[in-house]
């Protein structure tokens, strides 16, 4: 049950919140802007966080924590944080650093921007937004695939220790910029944004169109008749394929309420 | 066929102006192979403006008469004969041996027209030249193989798979020749590597072998006519010659297997032709 | 056109019969080709031709280097001679005529050479031909195959005729395993056959090792690692896009032959990889700069590491290898 928390936790910190960077980058909210952003937790084995820094408008995120934010929304037990970033509670975390209300507005209309499109049953409208929907889900569960392998979940763990050097893709037909890859060798993991083009990455999972990848990523569509469609391709070895697939909705059962 | 004194006559003046033109492509390049190619022109010039069957206008003519110097390195004699037939320009010989130049030491058949084989590794022509007398059977077709050999060069064992291959066919549309000018580079072909008793080996290899003397056309005539006559047997004539013949200075020296000439010699060289070719034209017609 | 032959009839004859009976063929309609052979044309199974084609055979007896040299005059002439021969005598022996009566003229010979490499285990060094590729890869205007088994011996004689040009094509001595039961649809002279996909590794092979690596990759399937296998069965020229494709598919080249690892595909591969600019890592199976023991083919293909299980082994060490250069393993933000 503990380590299940911890999942979660760490997840949605190392996973989920670093597409806060693309999601106000892309609707504007840190337009303008300067100054230090942190969300952090206090979690059993010690304060968690990251940050984003931002430099008029230009966002970097970095994992940890910073020595002197500017903005700080800090969770002060690992319950509230995970029950809130699962939708189940809307009661705010300590906010440090209300004076520069700018920035703070920004956080919160990002996290909520996230909350929207991440937990949306139906699949945007315009085709911007698809994009970016599909982007952000394959960046998250990358991500989060190889934040489970860091944090040990034997799972995910049996499959990257005996792991050759290899690399998993993602791609959508048409939209290069949704591309996110993993890559895997004995035991570690590196999760990226884009096309792999160092070799040929080992297994891809690979979607005609935006809707086809909308449909796995929300869960609206499935497998066998996206496959039988040839919205939904597997390139490489089906069955490593078939353990990419359990890994993403494993990310899934830890992020979603 | 015999010859007629007239051509006789003809004969002889091609072989001095093909002499001259030896020396002077020599001269020309600065140093080569003349002894060797001075021993063997006349049994050349007989082939060539006699014997063989060729179209002066094309050196590719699929039913041409062959002709393999397997002692590529009397390629500074041949190239005149191929001036002279046209088949290469006069001009080129003053090139020989330059840079970018068609023409070199040993004459490259995918270069120069009217060469039949790059030879230069010497004991490959024989085999080369039997190739051919063997694809003349295979087709059905009747031209004659020649194959110009060095006698130094017999000293190569290539030499004599070929003779054991030629007399075991008793391939004798091949009629080899062997420019026994009793002389190589490092010396006298007996003081070297002994070849005596030479035509003995090649009669013990199923050849009819005879001897006689490399600068009388009447007498190389009549063996080729014998060869050519005969079905029983392959045919090898050995060419008595003299190294460096017409030459008075090189004639019959080892050391002018290859050679300098510069302007003096060059000249000297010439005179000396004139001189040799007036006293054989004079016996000729004496005779 | 098409010559074709059961799988029956594959497992009845050894390649060197697949590729004389092919010769007879072929001859039936071009009477251009013609064959020589040195005494050897009962091992080398050129006796069939012989046998129906006696006016077109040339037996020199014991005399390799007249054999080229006659083969150069006829080719020389208009004839598409083939002559027949062991690839060590035909590769050292005669060299000399290979190299200037054929290579320098490049006349329309086509050498066959058989009992490569170390396919006449039982004779020792003397017959072994293991520099043969290095050795006939330097001479310009050759074309140089290995074709792995009877069925592509057929189809290398075949891009032979069609070549014009010298030709050597070296084969085993006697019956092969075969690789290409149903025969090669579309072979083409200088492009690989891919005959297994992967991206964890390449394993590029010629001649007896081909099915080795076949082997090796089916093997290795069964554990999860997915191996390309490329038969590059035309050593020159050289399939460089193939052999590029896989640098930068797979990162990892296996090449594998019955021939030293000096000069032969294995430096061929090297040659390519190094000039391409692409880094990966390379490991060259085959004979390791020796003599070879006296033994069966298998046993002696086994010793020097290209049966299946040397591959195998091969790959499982290069996996372990490592060339990529960042070890940078934190996620990108």
């Amino acid at each position: 049950m503990d380590k299940d928390k911890m999942y979660t936790s760490r997840l949605f910190l190392y996973a989920v919140l670093p597409l806060v960077k693309e999601i106000g980058t892309e609707y504007g909210y840190f337009r303008g802007k300067t100054g230090v952003i942190q969300i952090s937790v206090r979690l059993p084995e010690g304060e968690e966080g990251l940050h984003y820094m931002l430099e008029d408008g230009q966002v970097q995120t970095a994992l940890g924590l910073h020595p002197s934010p500017d903005v700080q929304l800090h969770f002060k037990d690992q319950e509230h944080f995970n029950r809130f970033f699962l939708g189940k509670t809307k009661k705010l975390p300590q906010i440090k650093g209300l004076k520069h209300l700018g920035l703070v507005m920004a956080a919160f209309k990002t996290l909520l921007k996230m909350s929207t499109l991440l937990s949306a049953k139906t699949p945007p409208a315009d085709e911007k937004t698809k994009e970016l929907v599909v982007r952000l889900f394959l960046f998250l569960l990358s991500r989060g695939i190889s934040r489970l392998n860091r944090m040990g979940h034997p799972q995910v763990q049996a499959w990257s220790s005996i792991s050759p050097n290899r690399v998993y893709a993602w791609e959508v037909d048409g939209f290069p910029d949704t591309a996110a890859h993993l890559r895997v060798k004995a035991g570690k993991t590196k999760a990226a944004k884009g096309k792999y083009t160092r070799s040929q990455p080992f297994f891809t999972m690979r979607f005609a169109d935006l809707d086809s990848a909308l449909a796995i990523l929300l869960q609206t569509g499935d497998f066998i008749t996206l496959t039988a469609q040839q919205k939904l391709i597997l390139e490489g070895a089906p069955e490593f394929g078939a353990k990419i697939g359990d890994f993403m909705q494993l990310v899934g059962s830890y992020v979603q309420g | 066929m015999s010859l007629s004194k007239e051509k006789l006559i003809q004969l002889e003046q091609k072989a001095h102006a093909l002499r001259q033109s030896i020396v002077e492509t020599v001269y020309h390049a600065g140093s080569g192979h003349l002894g060797g190619a001075l021993s063997m022109i006349d049994a050349v010039t007989l082939l060539y403006y006699h014997r063989m069957n060729i179209d002066r206008g094309d050196p590719t003519w699929p039913e041409r008469d062959r002709f393999i110097m397997s002692k590529g390195h009397a390629g500074i004699g041949f190239v005149s004969v191929l001036a002279d037939l046209g088949y290469i320009n006069r001009e080129d010989l003053k090139t020989f041996n330059l840079t970018g130049s068609k023409l070199g030491i040993h004459l490259d058949a995918t270069k120069v027209p009217g060469v039949d084989a790059s030879t230069g590794s010497l004991g490959h022509g024989l085999s080369i030249a039997l190739g051919m007398a063997t694809a003349a059977q295979m087709m059905g077709k009747s031209y004659i193989t020649y194959c110009m050999l060095g006698d130094g060069e017999c000293n190569e064992g290539a030499v004599w798979e070929a003779a054991m291959a030629i007399g075991s066919r008793n391939q004798h549309n091949l009629i080899t020749f062997v420019d026994r000018n009793h002389a190589m580079l490092d010396g006298n072909t007996e003081d070297v590597m002994k070849l005596e008793p030479f035509q003995d080996k090649w009669t013990a290899f199923g050849f009819h072998a005879l001897t006689v003397n490399g600068h009388d056309f009447a007498a190389i005539d009549e063996a080729i006519g014998e060869a050519l006559s005969r079905q029983d047997k392959p045919t090898c004539i050995i060419l008595d010659t003299i190294k460096g013949a017409g030459v008075d200075f090189a004639a019959g020296d080892y050391r002018w297997h290859y050679g300098a000439i510069n302007e003096e010699l060059a000249k000297k060289a010439q005179e000396s032709l004139t001189a040799y070719h007036k006293e054989r034209l004079a016996a000729l017609e004496g005779a | 056109m098409g010559i074709a032959y059961t799988s029956l009839d594959t497992t009845k004859l050894s390649t060197a019969e697949v590729y004389a009976h092919t010769l007879c063929e072929l001859a039936q309609d071009d009477p251009r080709i013609v064959t020589l052979t040195a005494d050897l044309a009962k091992s080398t199974k050129i006796g069939v031709f012989q046998e129906k084609f006696p006016e077109r055979f040339v037996n020199v007896g014991i005399a390799e280097q007249n054999m080229f040299g006659m083969a150069a005059g006829m080719a020389a002439c208009g004839l598409i001679p083939f002559t027949c021969t062991f690839a060590i005598f035909n590769s050292c022996r005669a060299l000399d005529q290979v190299h200037t009566d054929i290579c320098y003229q490049n006349l329309n010979v086509k050498m066959i050479a058989s009992h490569a490499g170390t396919s006449f285990g039982q004779a020792g060094s003397t017959h072994h031909a293991t520099e043969d590729i290095a050795i006939m890869r330097a001479m310009a205007n050759l074309v140089v195959m290995v074709p792995a088994d009877g069925q592509e011996t057929a189809a290398a004689v075949r891009a032979a005729i069609a070549h014009q040009g010298p030709v050597y094509i070296r084969i085993n001595r006697g019956f092969d395993q075969i690789v290409y039961p149903q025969g090669i649809e579309d072979f083409q002279l200088g492009r690989a056959n891919l005959l297994h996909e992967g991206s964890d590794l390449c394993f590029i092979a010629c001649g007896s090792a081909v099915f080795s690596a076949l082997q090796a990759a089916r093997e290795l399937a069964a554990e999860g690692i997915k191996a390309r296998v490329l038969d590059m069965h035309t050593i020159k020229p050289l399939d460089k896009e193939a052999v590029k494709k896989a640098v930068h598919d797979t990162r990892r080249i296996i090449t594998a032959e019955d021939h030293t690892v000096v000069g032969g595909l294995g430096s061929a591969v090297a040659e390519v990889i190094a000039e391409s600019g692409m880094g990966c890592a390379l490991r060259r199976l085959g004979i390791q700069d020796a003599f070879s023991p006296i033994g069966y083919h298998e046993d002696l293909m086994s010793l020097h590491g290209i049966d299946a299980n040397g591959l195998v082994r091969a790959a499982r060490e290069t996996l372990k290898m490592d060339f990529e250069e960042d070890d940078d393993w934190t996620d990108e933000v």
